[in-house]
């Protein structure tokens, strides 16, 4: 699953990219998103707009649009405990 | 301390004084800090990518000169906007004696990985622990020796916005331009430092010196496949120590079974997430804070948006009344005074001078200002308390309908201030195409001086709703432009993709100083122009020419406008300041009593037509330095036939 159908609220584990998107991978990492990271999605925009992604470690907390999020591969993070 | 302004790098080299470079993530209070050395010289906000371009200044602390230079942040060393690369060529064509890392403590462990990256640059650095109380009251405690000791360079405690610790930290930054000494590089894993190693060892002989960097931040860098340094390595005796590179970056992707652009980042966040688990402490926050409940009403799906409309709405009642009220006081005397030095009986050269001076004078004092200090003013408070990137957030889904993405919010909003910074901070964009789109649609948002004209003609003649109505009409008109541009631009675009900083009250002195700041670029840049501009009309009434400008322009202004002939000479200086128009119009008819000889279609249709047509020639110069002539050309079409479109249909609508 990506971070685009995950729901909101839910804890998450970042496991992997898809084929990035306009070097989006680099550019997701860079704000703080990496993979093994947890994430959680806080809520998510109108009109199927962006979702609102905190990391509980470093506290950053990003917008992310839905062709992004789709770059993201994550799984629920009780699975990976 | 002196202050001293050196606009354009390099153009005032001192060489005995050091340069000491602001290098940090967006958003982590660099302007800030350098305002609190230098004086309110950079612009601030609460959003990522409030500076776009370099600042620099002169000053002296304890009798030591230096000049700093504030740059716009960058997440890494490797740029992926307009805004970051400027950062990049900077450092890299800019010999810095010293840097101050700016490093956001609330959120440390993402910050400091730009400062990893900056200490294999060689160069001397110091931290600025920014925000440290915002990191308080997050419960992030930070071990500031262990800091110093693990990096090997000064760390400083700062709170800039209150300007705790900023002296200290200049002063650091000065000894350590003095001692050049260098701090200690991020040591990886055992893979990666192998790979580092073999490459040092195959490096040609004084590459990394003709490139002036150290030789591991050379080797580091080619693990990163870092283009910027890349494109100064095309000399073909290099070629097989580049493909020895490339082929350690493919191993070390499969051996993680990573994709390749993410491994040397990946490393860098794990030595960075090392280095805040043996610096801080986090104790656990608890309940939920006020911010975050504040955010469930301002960021929901419905109440968010229903709170934005309701608060443009409101802000932009209350520029309205608090302007009215002030421009009817400070009218009156003006009036009074025009009328006993300079009744309509008198004529000549100096009596039309005379009127020009005094009418260049009153509509500064007695139109402008007054309705363009509160609206500078909640423009201030909504950047700095960080409304902006939520703003983003929330009409992003809706911006996609109209082919826009993301960010392209922050630069239309900062156009309704002021075009020209709206016009470079489409430089925030990652794609080329947003920027172009962007940048053709924030000539068409209601900047502050327009906004002065519908507030001054429309909402002092027809009420305050129908002045909001034009806003509404203009943000409409804004949306099909980006429809039309979107359709013929070409490219592609990112999503979205932006830190939502946490919410900040600034500190009143803040607020006032950043307005002053802006009310200052008008009485000194502004003002004048306008009152030249005046007595220049002035003198082309004494002479008869302003009956030739306005013959020439009488098929656009009476034959499709339906507007006195007398109104052609406004709308044509009005490209050089868009407030000449207002001003000039009340010259031009010989009154402030515009309703007196104005039919209120009339007002309207000239009111849209300076809202839309051509932007003023410091938009022009901004567009063409971002996007190009021709762009440029294509705006001026655009804002010029909607112009045309929007005030035919106004006038005809309402009957005119």
């Amino acid at each position: 699953m990506t971070l685009a159908d995950a729901a909101v609220g839910r804890r998450l584990k970042v496991i992997g990219r898809n084929t990035p998107r306009h070097g989006s991978g680099a550019t997701i990492a860079g704000l703080g998103i990496h993979v093994g990271e947890e994430v959680i999605i806080v809520r998510a925009a109108p009109f199927s707009g962006p979702i609102l992604v905190e990391v509980p470690s470093s506290g950053v907390r990003v917008a992310m649009g839905r062709g992004m999020a789709e770059a993201v591969v994550v799984e629920p993070a009780d699975a990976a405990a | 301390m002196r202050r001293h302004d050196a606009h354009g790098a390099g153009s005032n080299d001192t060489p005995n004084e050091p340069l000491i470079a602001l290098v940090g993530q967006p958003n982590c209070g660099k302007s800030t800090l350098f305002n609190a050395l230098a004086g309110f010289k950079a612009n601030t906000g609460n959003f990522p990518g409030t500076s776009v371009a370099i600042t620099q200044s002169r000053v002296a602390f304890a009798g030591l000169h230096a000049r700093i230079v504030d740059l716009p942040g960058t997440y890494s060393l490797t740029p992926r906007d307009g805004a970051e690369e400027v950062t990049r060529r900077y450092l890299s064509e800019h010999h810095a004696d010293a840097v101050i890392a700016v490093v956001d403590a609330s959120v440390l462990s993402r910050s400091v990985e730009l400062a990893l990256e900056l200490l294999e640059t060689g160069l001397p650095i110091v931290i600025a622990l920014n925000m440290m109380d915002e990191a308080r009251r997050k419960g992030i405690i930070v071990d500031v020796a262990a800091l110093e000791a693990r990096l090997g360079v000064p760390v400083v405690p700062t709170v800039a916005t209150r300007g705790e610790g900023v002296v200290a930290v200049a002063l650091k930054a000065m000894a350590a331009a003095k001692s050049r000494r260098p701090g200690i590089p991020p040591v990886y894993d055992r893979d990666i430092e192998a790979a580092l190693a073999s490459l040092l060892e195959a490096a040609p002989p004084r590459l990394a010196e003709t490139l002036g960097v150290p030789p591991r931040f050379l080797a580091v860098r080619l693990l990163e496949a870092d283009p910027f340094l890349l494109a100064r390595l095309t000399d073909d005796t290099n070629r097989p120590f580049l493909e020895l590179a490339a082929a350690q970056r493919q191993y070390l992707a499969d051996l993680h079974d990573w994709p390749e652009e993410s491994v040397f980042g990946s490393h860098r966040h794990a030595a960075a997430m090392d280095l805040f688990e043996a610096v801080a402490t986090v104790r656990s926050r608890g309940r939920r804070s006020k911010r975050e409940r504040l955010d469930d009403v301002l960021m929901h799906p419905f109440w968010g948006l229903v709170f934005a409309a309701l608060a443009l709405a409101g802000l932009f009642l209350i520029a309205f009344v608090v302007g009215d009220r002030v421009a009817g006081l400070v009218q009156m005397p003006f009036e009074a005074l025009g009328r006993a030095l300079l009744p309509a009986t008198a004529t000549g050269l100096w009596a039309d001078v005379g009127r020009g001076l005094l009418d260049g004078i009153a509509g500064g004092a007695g139109i402008v200002l007054p309705y363009l200090v509160p609206l500078l003013l909640v423009m201030s408070l909504m950047e700095d308390v960080g409304y902006l990137p939520r703003a983003a957030f929330l009409v992003d889904g809706l911006l996609h309908r109209v082919g826009l993405h993301g960010k392209s919010v922050i630069p239309l909003i900062l156009g309704y201030g002021c075009n020209v910074p709206g016009i470079l901070g489409t430089r925030i964009l990652e794609s080329p195409r947003d920027r172009v789109i962007t940048a053709l649609l924030v000539p068409l948002t209601a900047c502050s001086a327009r906004t002065v004209i519908i507030l001054a003609l429309v909402a002092a003649t027809m009420g305050p709703l129908a002045a909001l109505g034009v806003y509404v009409l203009n943000i409409v008109v804004t949306a099909l432009a980006a429809r039309l541009l979107s359709a013929i631009v070409p490219g592609t675009a990112p999503g979205l993709l932006m830190d939502i900083p946490p919410y900040r009250i600034p500190p009143v002195m803040a607020v006032l100083r950043k307005v002053w700041f802006r009310v200052r670029e008008f009485l000194v840049n502004a003002w004048p122009v306008l009152i030249a501009a005046s007595i220049f009309l002035g003198i082309l009434t004494y002479l008869g020419v302003d009956t030739w400008v306005n013959q020439a322009l009488r098929p656009v202004t009476v034959g499709v406008l339906g507007l006195p002939e007398a109104v052609g000479v406004t709308l044509f200086f009005g490209i050089l300041r868009k407030e000449l128009s207002l001003v000039m119009l009340f010259q031009a008819l010989g009154t402030t009593d515009v309703a007196s000889v104005l039919t209120a279609a009339q007002l309207l249709t000239f009111t849209l037509f300076v809202t839309f047509y051509v932007p003023c020639v410091s938009t022009l110069a901004a567009q063409v330095r971002e996007v190009g002539w021709r762009w440029t050309l294509v705006g001026v079409g655009l804002n010029t036939s909607i112009a045309l479109g929007v005030a035919v249909i106004a006038r005809f609508a309402m009957g005119g």
